[in-house]
C-alpha cells in the first residue's frame, strides 16, 4: 500500500471535468485507487474516504483548489498509479 | 388600455429575446410505480436495470459520436460525466445491492440511492458542486425510462416556437432536441453554472432561469423570453409583441440593414452625434455585436465568462481569455467591469442579497480573484482598447482602495517586465444612490463614469425585482430618477468626465428620449435592442426632446410624465395604468 498527500492544483478545484479525467485515468491501473480529504477541520466537505473510480465520490469529495487529499493505492500497480494520481492533481 | 400582460422575473442564463409558445416540459422524475418483488425475481429484476443501464450508455455514446462530428467539445464532455455516473460503483452497484436486499423494483431502488447521493450534494458548500445533482437527475430520467422500455417522451411534435417551460430541464434534453428549432428556454431551478445554461449558450436560445411563477405558464400560452434582461412576459401586450418582434426579426434578418445605417455614424435627426454601443454578456456575443456594427463595448459583464465552467482563474488564463475578446473586437474599443458577484450567489447566507457583499465590495474582499482580473486587463491593454470599470462602487473609500490596488498592481507588472497601457482608461458604475450622489467627486478620481439605471432605480425606489409583489413598482419615469439623472448630469458637466447609460432605461424609446433630453449623449444596449435603437436614435429630434425633459421635470406623476413622454416621440401611449 502506498499513500501520499498532494493539494488540489485545479484552478476550479476537483470540478466535474477534473473529477472524470481523473476517473477516466484510474482506469489504467489495476490497484484500488481511494481518495480522501486530510484539510477537513478548515470547513465544509466530506470527509470519508471515496474510490477513484466513482466519479459521484469524487464530487462529493468537494475538493477545491489548495484543498489536500491523500491518495491511496493498493495493487500490483500502486507506484505507478499513485505517481500519475498525485501528478494529475497537481494541476 | 389595460392589458393582462404579466412581467416574471429571473436570472440571465442566455442573452437574446424570443416570442413563442409554451410548451410544458414532462417532470424530468416522473413518479413510477414502487413495487416490491419476490426472492425468484430479483435475478430477472437486476437484469432489467442492467439492460436499462446498458441502453442508456448506447444513446449516450451515439450522441457523443454525432457531437464529435460537430466538434462540440464542451458538450461532448457533459456525454462523459453521464457515462462515468452508469458505470459508477457507488451508483450501479448500491442500486443492484438495493434490489437483492430490499427485494424492491429497480425503479424504487434508483429512487433510494439516488435521494441519498442528492442528500449528500445538498449537504454541499460549493454553488457549483450542488448544481451537479442535476446531472444525476438527468441520468435518473433516462434510466427510469428505459426500463419502461419505451422511447423517451415525442419530441418531434414541437410547435416551430417552442418555449419550453420545466421546472428543471435537463441537459440530455437540449441535446435531444438539437435538431428541433427551440425559441427559448424557461425553467424554475438552475443557474447560469448548470449544464443546460452553458448547453443553452452554446446553441444560442435565448433562457430565463430561477423564475419562481412557472404554475402562472400554462402550456400553449403565448410568451415572450428576454435573455439579456432575465425576464419572461406572460400574454404580452400587442405593443410588448410589436416591440420584441421587432428585436427579434432585427437581430436574425436586419443586422445586414442596420449595418448598412451604421456606415454612417449615430445621430438625431436634427445631427447631434450620439454614441451608441452594445452591452453583453458572454465573450461570443462580440461577434454578434461587430455585425450590428455597434460602436464599442459599452459593458462587458465579466462575471459570466469568469464563473463559467472550466474557465481558470489566474492571470495568465485570463489574459489569454481578454486578449481574445479584443481580437474578436477589432476597432471596437471594450469596457471590461470587473465581476460584480450579484444577487444569485449570495440567496441562501443572507437575506437581502442585493444590499450585501456584491460589486466591488466582493473584489475588495477576494482580492486574490480581482487582482489576476486587474493584471489580465490591464496586460491585455497593449493588444487593444481596454477600458475598466469598477461595479456597484458605495463609497468614495471603497473607490480609493480599489484605485491603490490598480495602482499596486501595474508595479507588480512593470517589476515582472509584463508591458501594459499605462493610461488604461478607469471607470466607476453609477449605480447605487451614494455613487449618484457624489459622482462629481468619483469623476474626479478616474476616467470615465458608467450610469447602470437598474440597480439604481431599484435602489432608488426601493424595489427588489427579483420580488412580484413589487416589481411592478419598478419605474423609470417617477420623478426620483429623473431628478437623480438630472443631478449627475449636472454635477458631472463641469469635469466633463464621459459617461455611459448603459441599464435597461438605455434600450427602450421612450427611456432613452428621456436620457438624450436630459443631455447624456452615450447609450450602451442589450444586442437584441441594438438595431432598433439605432434607428430610433435617427429619428429622434434633440432640440425637441431638451424641451420635452424640461417639462417633465415639473411634473409629479410617473404615469403622466410617461405618457407625455410616449405621445411626444409618436409612441402609442403605454399600457401602464
Amino acid at each position: 500500500m502506498i499513500e501520499r498527500q498532494i493539494a488540489i492544483g485545479h484552478r476550479m478545484g476537483l470540478h466535474a471535468r477534473a473529477a472524470a479525467k481523473l476517473v477516466q485515468l484510474t482506469r489504467r491501473y489495476k490497484s484500488e485507487i481511494l481518495l480522501s480529504r486530510t484539510d477537513l477541520n478548515s470547513g465544509g466537505g466530506n470527509s470519508s474516504e471515496a474510490d477513484a473510480r466513482s466519479i459521484l465520490a469524487i464530487l462529493l469529495l468537494a475538493a477545491g483548489h489548495g484543498s489536500t487529499v491523500a491518495v491511496r493505492a493498493t495493487g500490483a500497480d500502486e507506484a505507478e498509479a499513485v505517481d500519475c494520481i498525485c501528478e494529475y492533481l497537481k494541476g | 388600455m389595460s392589458s393582462s400582460e404579466r412581467i416574471l422575473h429571473g436570472i440571465t442564463v442566455s442573452s437574446g429575446a424570443a416570442i413563442g409558445h409554451a410548451v410544458r416540459a414532462f417532470d424530468p422524475l416522473f413518479i413510477s410505480l414502487n413495487l416490491r418483488i419476490s426472492a425468484e425475481e430479483v435475478a430477472g429484476e437486476v437484469a432489467r436495470f442492467r439492460e436499462s443501464v446498458e441502453k442508456s450508455s448506447g444513446q449516450l455514446r451515439r450522441m457523443q459520436a454525432q457531437l464529435k462530428r460537430r466538434n462540440a467539445e464542451e458538450s461532448s464532455f457533459l456525454i462523459d460525466a453521464h457515462l462515468l455516473i452508469l458505470q459508477d460503483r457507488l451508483f450501479v452497484d448500491r442500486i443492484i445491492a438495493k434490489i437483492e436486499s430490499d427485494r424492491i423494483n429497480a425503479e424504487w431502488a434508483i429512487q433510494q440511492v439516488t435521494d441519498d447521493l442528492c442528500e449528500a450534494y445538498d449537504r454541499l458548500e460549493d454553488d457549483y458542486l450542488r448544481e451537479r445533482r442535476g446531472d444525476l437527475d438527468d441520468i435518473v430520467r433516462r434510466l427510469l425510462h428505459n426500463l419502461q422500455s419505451k422511447h423517451m417522451p415525442p419530441i418531434g411534435k414541437l410547435p416551430y416556437d417552442a418555449i419550453i417551460v420545466g421546472r428543471s430541464i435537463p441537459a440530455s434534453a437540449l441535446f435531444e432536441l438539437r435538431s428541433r428549432h427551440i425559441a427559448g428556454l424557461v425553467t424554475e431551478t438552475g443557474s447560469s453554472l448548470s449544464h443546460t445554461a452553458i448547453m443553452a449558450r452554446s446553441m444560442e436560445i435565448p433562457t430565463v432561469m430561477g423564475v419562481a411563477d412557472l404554475p402562472e405558464i400554462s402550456s400553449g400560452a403565448l410568451l415572450v423570453v428576454d435573455g439579456g434582461e432575465g425576464i419572461v412576459i406572460v400574454s404580452p401586450s400587442a405593443e410588448t409583441l410589436a416591440r420584441y418582434g421587432e428585436i427579434a426579426t432585427q437581430a436574425k434578418i436586419s443586422r445586414r440593414l442596420a449595418a448598412a445605417a451604421a456606415s454612417r455614424p449615430c445621430a438625431t435627426e436634427d445631427g447631434v452625434r450620439i454614441y451608441l454601443g452594445a452591452n453583453i454578456n458572454f465573450s461570443e456575443e462580440i461577434q454578434a455585436a461587430a455585425e450590428c456594427h455597434s460602436e464599442f463595448i459599452g459593458l462587458y459583464r465579466t462575471e459570466f465568462d469568469f464563473f463559467r465552467e472550466g474557465s481558470r482563474h489566474d492571470e495568465k488564463s485570463l489574459t489569454a481569455d481578454y486578449c481574445s475578446v479584443v481580437k474578436a473586437a477589432k476597432a471596437m474599443p471594450v469596457t471590461f467591469r470587473t465581476i460584480d458577484v450579484g444577487t444569485e450567489r449570495n440567496t441562501l447566507e443572507t437575506m437581502n442579497p442585493s444590499l450585501a457583499t456584491r460589486g466591488l465590495r466582493f473584489c475588495l474582499e477576494n482580492q486574490d480573484l480581482f487582482r489576476a482580473q486587474l493584471g489580465a486587463l490591464l496586460r491585455t491593454s497593449v493588444k487593444g482598447s481596454v477600458r475598466i470599470l469598477l461595479p456597484f462602487v458605495s463609497s468614495i473609500d471603497d473607490l480609493d482602495l480599489a484605485l491603490a490596488i490598480i495602482a499596486d498592481v501595474k508595479k507588480d507588472l512593470s517589476r515582472r517586465k509584463e508591458p501594459y497601457a499605462p493610461d488604461v482608461p478607469i471607470g466607476v458604475m453609477i449605480e447605487t444612490p451614494a455613487a449618484a450622489q457624489t459622482c462629481d467627486l468619483m469623476a474626479s478620481r478616474v476616467d470615465f463614469l458608467c450610469l447602470g439605471t437598474n440597480d439604481l432605480i431599484q435602489y432608488y425606489l426601493v424595489i427588489d425585482r427579483s420580488d412580484q409583489s413589487t416589481a411592478h413598482l419598478y419605474n423609470p419615469f417617477h420623478p426620483a430618477i429623473l431628478r437623480c439623472l438630472n443631478q449627475v448630469h449636472t454635477l458631472l458637466e463641469p469635469g466633463g468626465k464621459p459617461i455611459t447609460v448603459c441599464g435597461e432605461m438605455a434600450a427602450d424609446p421612450a427611456s432613452a428620449a428621456v436620457l438624450l433630453g436630459l443631455g447624456f449623449k452615450s447609450l450602451s444596449v442589450s444586442l437584441g435592442a441594438y438595431p432598433r435603437m439605432r434607428q430610433t436614435m435617427s429619428s429622434m429630434n434633440h432640440g425637441r426632446l431638451r424641451e420635452l425633459a424640461c417639462e417633465i421635470l415639473k411634473m409629479q406623476k410617473p404615469a403622466e410624465i410617461e405618457s407625455m413622454v410616449r405621445t411626444s416621440i409618436g409612441l402609442q401611449p403605454s399600457h401602464h395604468p
